[in-house]
């Protein structure tokens, strides 16, 4: 007897383990993760919890910096609301799209997301992943938002996102290294090529400008739309031919050879995760990038607390002239999503006006998503003097001058994702000598129109 | 009144089974099902986004054509074929000292330990990096010794040294396991040899390594799948780079997976690894006739 009730013991620790295998799966009252696309179903939802109160999820990449102003601008809200409460998921970039892609398809995605803005091509699953917003018109003011704006971020007439920011690429030089090596900053091609020479005379080490793989497809882009005034792919399809293309890379491989930047692999041996945290881009040795307007605050900062060098010089530069038009683009640099299987895509909605529309919400979050597209937000943030007032001149240069489309795909993974993406291997091979600057067009037009579907 | 209740009789009839029911589920849902679903898919183009639309041997076609694959393949093997012998050999020689009565050896097996342990962090893959960019440590030193500094990046067999010796240093796992052997080995064949006048080196090749292969052999195979399927090191410290050298396929293997959704292909590529990691250990298995000696066994 004694021996069959230490069975049943066992046997009931069995099927309580086993229980507990099952209790590793997703338990979700949610339906169906692909969605219908129906956001409407939980509309005003009080679902999870007792007393109509609604938790929320909101998830977002970035740095401390962004970090500390979201949650003081979620706590602003949810004292604003205090039926709602706001559960933050964030972190690094680094990760963060492998992480929340499969958030998405098995769909526990977070109710609320920053996104970037090429997801909505790769992730919308034909506009089912995310809530259309336009559906939520009535708690969030899309009338504040560029209409242009808005309709890069519509799948099938439905609204995925509403876009935060307006970004695009400026260079920015450490004027004092230039000072100290005594040469202008660049203006154009032979002023960078002077450069280069300038510095190859100073220190073998030092370099005016840095480039890293995807930074030279975006300069080859750039080269190209300044020389012959051409987006670079529109309808799906390159507007450049092989030729024009080897053209552009010889280019960059001449920047090479005359010193203006590092090689690939000298880039490489630096070890660095990014060129912020570079210790050559922080002690000055690399003397110039080709960057997000967004992302000058972390540039500047990192040369100017540099141990070794502190206080350098930091500068906004002019727009390198390479031909007789305007080369770059513009693009968005990010949205806020509503996931569509969220319960409670209203309160959802009324988050993201909060921190885009709302005055209390913009000035607590400032330029830490770039400058806002938001005209509700740019006005209070004019009349309050908020925001970074590098990022501010930087996002103005950079959006009067680069009015050249982009195409959602240039951002694909087939084509930008490291090591193996279309980007990192035609730069890589063409950077160590494996291959000319025409197999190199060729493999670069190849990838691209695979990626397109073409 | 001696005669069991059903229940009772079930119990006892099955009760070894209903033990193991957690793990056999585990089993079946966490493993068999993969296992058996990503042989499936390796024949579809399954996108997570964009589920199956295509269907036949394209990947496999794709990845015995493609020289960027065949390239990461290559890498994989000869990242392999560096890592194993010097891991196993490193980790040999390390406990083959510890093994002495040595003044705080303790102290020295849990240093020599804790590498292992580390594993491939974060924290390592930063480590490393300081240790040999163009202004690290290794590059400091040699310097001060008035050599220039090396680009270790700027080569491929540079760039795959810093990965392998990555894995090299963390032999501890490999070491401890030496060391038990080691303890192992009877004294009294150590004595015998030298009153015949065998040196150090003529015991540890003719006494230790011998009695010690079986566990040689299991080093070997464990390190040797494990070599196979390195992901840390370019993952986080040499990021695949410089230009593809150090790209292992378990990152194309990763990067098709969850950077592109692309599962069909990755299951493919992850099941020709299988295949190779599989030969590879089928070699050791065959060849261990030749080498490895059973005591349990006459004749060997």
């Amino acid at each position: 007897m004694r021996k069959n009730i230490k069975k049943a013991t066992s046997l009931a620790l069995v099927m309580v383990m086993a229980a507990s295998l099952a209790a590793c799966g997703k338990s979700s009252g949610t339906g169906d993760a692909g969605g219908s696309g129906d956001s409407k179903t939980s509309e005003g939802g009080s679902g999870d919890s007792a007393g109509g109160d609604v938790t929320l999820r909101f998830s977002w990449w970035g740095g401390d910096s962004r970090h500390e102003a979201t949650e003081k601008a979620i706590a602003a809200f949810e004292a604003k609301n205090p039926n709602i409460h706001v559960e933050p998921e964030y972190g690094a970039w680094s990760g963060w799209e492998e992480k929340q892609s499969m958030n998405i398809i098995g769909g526990n995605a977070a109710d609320v997301m920053q996104i970037n803005w090429n997801w909505i091509d790769s992730y919308s699953q034909g506009g089912t992943t995310f809530a259309d917003l336009h559906q939520y018109e009535d708690t969030l003011d899309l009338s504040q938002f560029p209409a242009e704006s808005l309709a890069q971020c519509e799948v099938d007439g439905k609204l995925m996102a509403v876009p935060v920011a307006i970004t695009g690429r400026v260079f920015y030089w450490n004027k004092t290294t230039f000072d100290e090596i005594g040469v202008d900053l660049p203006t154009d091609e032979a002023s960078l090529r002077a450069a280069g020479q300038a510095f190859a005379a100073y220190d073998a080490d030092y370099y005016p400008l840095a480039l890293g793989e995807y930074d030279r497809m975006i300069f080859l882009v750039y080269y190209l739309e300044s020389k012959y005034g051409k987006a670079w792919v529109e309808g799906g399809q390159i507007q450049y031919s092989e030729a024009e293309i080897q053209e552009g890379l010889d280019f960059i491989t001449s920047l090479e050879q005359d010193h203006v930047i590092p090689t690939l692999s000298v880039i490489a041996g630096d070890m660095a995760d990014s060129l912020d945290k570079n210790a050559k881009w922080i002690d000055g040795k690399y003397a110039g990038i080709l960057e997000w307007d967004s992302s000058a605050s972390k540039f500047r900062q990192a040369i100017v607390e540099s141990t070794n060098k502190p206080n350098q010089e930091f500068v906004i530069g002019e727009f390198l002239k390479f031909g007789d038009h305007d080369g770059g683009f513009t693009k968005i640099s990010m949205g806020l999503a509503v996931a569509a299987n969220s319960q409670h895509p209203k309160e959802a909605a009324m988050l993201i006006e909060f921190l885009l529309n709302d005055a209390e919400g913009v000035e607590i979050c400032g330029t830490e998503r770039g400058i806002p597209c938001s005209q509700a937000a740019l006005k209070v943030m004019d009349e309050k003097s908020l925001g970074d007032a590098l990022v501010k001149e930087a996002n103005a240069k950079v959006v009067s001058f680069s009015k050249f489309p982009l195409d959602p795909k240039f951002e694909h993974n087939d084509l930008k994702a490291n090591p193996d993406g279309v980007y990192y291997k035609v730069f890589g091979k063409l950077s160590a000598g494996e291959i000319d600057s025409a197999t190199a067009a060729s493999d670069l037009v190849k990838g691209i129109n695979e990626c397109m579907g073409n | 009144m001696n005669k069991k209740s059903g229940f009772s009789k079930f119990l006892s009839e099955n009760i070894g089974f209903l033990y193991i029911v957690p793990w056999l589920i585990g089993f079946l849902l966490f493993k068999v099902y993969p296992f058996g679903s990503s042989l499936i898919y390796s024949f579809t183009n399954y996108d997570l986004f964009n589920g199956i639309s295509k269907s036949g041997i394209m990947n496999y076609q794709t990845i015995f054509t493609d020289s960027d694959i065949l390239r990461a393949f290559g890498v994989t093997f000869k990242y392999a074929l560096f890592d194993v012998p010097l891991k196993l050999a490193f980790a040999l020689f390390i406990a083959y000292i510890l093994n002495f009565k040595l003044k705080g050896v303790n102290f020295f097996r849990t240093a020599y330990y804790i590498p292992s342990i580390l594993g491939g962090s974060i924290a390592i893959a930063i480590l490393w990096r300081a240790v040999f960019n163009t202004d690290g440590l290794i590059n400091a030193v040699v310097k001060a010794l008035g050599g220039n500094p090396i680009n270790w990046m700027a080569s491929a067999n540079g760039a795959l040294f810093v990965i392998v010796l990555l894995r090299v240093w963390q032999f501890g796992s490999a070491m401890v396991i030496f060391l038990a052997a080691l303890k192992g080995v009877s004294q009294d064949l150590y004595e015998a040899a030298s009153i015949d006048g065998a040196g150090k080196w003529t015991q540890f090749f003719k006494i230790t390594v011998p009695l010690i292969t079986p566990i040689i052999f299991y080093n070997l195979i464990t390190q040797l799948c494990q070599a196979f399927q390195e992901f840390n090191g370019p993952f986080l410290v040499t990021k695949g780079g410089p230009n593809g050298a150090t790209t292992l396929i378990s990152v194309l293997i990763y990067n098709n997976a969850f950077l592109r959704h692309k599962m069909g292909m990755a299951c493919a590529q992850a099941w020709v690894l299988f295949i190779i990691v599989g030969v590879m250990t089928a070699i050791a298995f065959v060849s261990q006739k030749k080498w490895v000696y059973y005591s349990d066994e006459d004749g060997r």
